[in-house]
């Protein structure tokens, strides 16, 4: 079964800024999905589309390369999803980008997120079992 | 080090949608073709071997370009490389591995076990930990 690894705003802005101060802690979880990866253990990397308006990731910017390069998805915000994260941001009150994430790990199969909130992301969550990892 | 334009070039290859399919002159040994085609026949393991063979060639491209991309990075600012000690918390927290919980334990681990396998992975630090904690209950 496929992991799915999500990336919220903060861990978005950690991973592409060398000089975050999580930056290091952000590079060791790509790093352990890339030499998963190179064992054919089936994982990836992803981002909701609405996390990243929310963190300004342009991938067209020369600034956003190393992310680009990095080949993490985009999770598009889609009707269902859209549906989703509506219902979720009418239930919870979070954020557009927080309710995306949730629709997004609610569609997982095995979904770890890497967040700075881990209450907001259980709560999205819902009851949808969820690996939260704190940046 | 890598090319930026070659990871460039490897990424938008890689990106496209291009339907179109080339036959090629790859040679691969006869025995791993009939491998693939009893796999592919018994046990399900993809639709035809092309589709096998094609994939397991997409995985292995997207991690080695990741790799290059990060060896990069690695280069240019060094003081992002993971200890084995981070890899292993990392690890462990992906998976939600109950050691997550004692990084101080990982930390302590990956120190023992670098010092007798230089080359040894976070997997390899999760289990000489996993063992320590199990022998001191």
């Amino acid at each position: 079964m496929r992991r799915v690894i999500l990336l919220d705003n903060e861990a978005v802005q950690a991973l592409a800024d060398p000089a975050h101060p999580k930056h290091r802690r952000a590079v060791s979880h790509t790093q352990v999905a890339v030499s998963r990866k190179a064992r054919a253990i089936p994982v990836s990397i992803a981002v909701p589309t609405a996390v990243r308006v929310e963190a300004g990731w342009d991938r067209t910017a020369p600034g956003w390369a190393f992310l680009n390069r990095l080949r993490i998805a985009d999770i598009v915000l889609d009707r269902s999803h859209a549906d989703a994260a509506a219902a979720l941001r009418t239930r919870t009150r979070v954020s557009v980008a927080d309710a995306h994430l949730g629709a997004a790990i609610q569609a997982a199969d095995q979904v770890t997120v890497v967040t700075s909130d881990p209450a907001d992301m259980r709560l999205v969550a819902g009851g949808k079992p969820v690996v939260v990892v704190v940046l | 080090m890598v090319d930026e334009q070659v990871i460039d070039r490897i990424n938008e290859l890689l990106d496209s949608v291009d339907p179109e399919t080339v036959n090629t002159s790859m040679r691969i040994p006869s025995a791993l073709r009939d491998a693939a085609a009893l796999a592919v026949s018994e046990l399900e393991v993809a639709p035809s071997t092309t589709v096998l063979t094609a994939n397991a060639l997409r995985a292995a491209l997207e991690a080695a370009v990741m790799q290059a991309v990060l060896d990069r990075h690695y280069e240019e600012y060094p003081e992002s490389r993971p200890t084995l000690a981070d890899l292993a918390i990392a690890a462990a927290e992906i998976d939600g591995h109950p050691l997550a919980d004692d990084p101080g334990l990982l930390i302590r681990s990956a120190a023992e076990v670098q010092q007798r396998h230089p080359e040894a992975g976070p997997e390899d630090v999760l289990l000489w930990a996993e063992a320590r904690a199990t022998a001191a209950a």
